[in-house]
């Protein structure tokens, strides 16, 4: 986000309002940019719990090697079934959340942006470059 | 934790763990009068605030990239030892891989035990029972998790106090432009008066 000069060099006043506004576009500006990449990691991880359930049942072994921590512990494979459910079941949720704040993330800089175009027109870029 | 004040013309901070804020500048004129200094000295002085801004957050950004790597490390640890805890009472050993060396694994038999040894840093290792290490590692948890919420707090008003200035320059640049213009057209004006 930039702050640039318009054409006619205006004496367009900055009203400690403006500053919050401005300041608080270009926290949720940030915190959105984070939730994306928060947001892809989950999107991953969600997809390979789901690969290791598919591989699971393709397997027929009786003990399966489960990471925990560093190590692979060998576990029955009943209780990896249900270790990934879990798994699978909790990043699923966090992805819900995160989803749900990006869109209200993005509702609030939409209004902002409203105001601060409408107060400032040209001379202000709330764009990404 | 937020640096403005519903009413006044400033932060009601004027400096969070040795981070100065930025002055909210109503008035560029008023500003530069009472301040003695000219656009260019006043640009100056807010560019270099700026790079000041940006060297801090640098060092903010890489402690944030730290903690952030050691959270899961701590609940990977905390992990193994809830594995361990659970397995107390029944007697069996968990048989597990772990690397000896990047791509080469072996097996390690585990049996029933009711310690472990925690890695503390500085090439010093002891040994805790199960609840004890759970505890231990708990609270380093919190401890982590704590100081990255602070971190963040920290990160989130120095890019406030970056907006701020930016915003600043930005101003004063072009108070100085609407200036120059003023003065350009003035002469212009007189004499085309005259002539």
């Amino acid at each position: 986000m930039q702050q640039q000069g318009s054409k006619s060099g205006s004496e367009m006043e900055v009203t400690w309002e403006d500053q919050q506004n401005i300041n608080t576009f270009s926290r949720l500006n940030n915190r959105f940019h984070d939730l994306d990449d928060e947001i892809k990691s989950a999107k991953e991880k969600c997809e390979n719990l789901d690969d290791a359930g598919n591989e699971l049942i393709l397997a027929d072994e009786e003990m399966v090697r489960f990471q925990i921590g560093e190590v692979f512990a060998h576990v029955p494979r009943d209780d990896v079934e249900t270790k990934i459910e879990e798994m699978k079941e909790a990043t699923c949720k966090s992805l819900e959340k995160l989803e749900e704040e990006k869109k209200s993330i993005v509702t609030q800089m939409a209004a902002l942006k409203k105001v601060l175009y409408a107060k400032f027109k040209d001379s202000i870029n709330l764009e990404e470059d | 934790m937020s640096s403005s004040s519903p009413s006044g013309s400033g932060s009601d901070l004027t400096e969070r763990r040795g981070i100065p804020a930025a002055k909210f500048i109503q008035d560029v004129e008023t500003y530069l009068s009472q301040s003695g200094l000219d656009p260019n000295s006043a640009l100056a002085f807010h560019q270099e605030r700026l790079q000041q801004y940006k060297v801090v957050e640098m060092k903010l950004l890489a402690q944030q990239r730290d903690l952030q790597a050691k959270i899961p490390d701590i609940e990977k640890c905390l992990e193994v030892v809830a594995t361990l805890e659970a397995r107390k009472g029944t007697g069996e050993a968990l048989l597990a891989d772990f690397e000896v060396s990047e791509g080469i694994y072996s097996r390690a038999c585990i049996e029933d035990t009711d310690s472990v040894c925690l890695w503390l840093g500085a090439n010093v290792m002891l040994e805790y029972s199960c609840e004890e290490a759970s505890a231990l590692l708990k609270n380093n948890l919190e401890n982590a998790k704590a100081s990255l919420e602070v971190l963040v707090a920290d990160l989130q008003f120095l890019r406030d106090q970056v907006t701020v200035t930016q915003v600043t320059i930005a101003r004063v640049y072009n108070w100085d432009v609407h200036q120059r213009r003023v003065k350009q057209v003035t002469p212009t004006a007189i004499a085309a008066a005259d002539s």
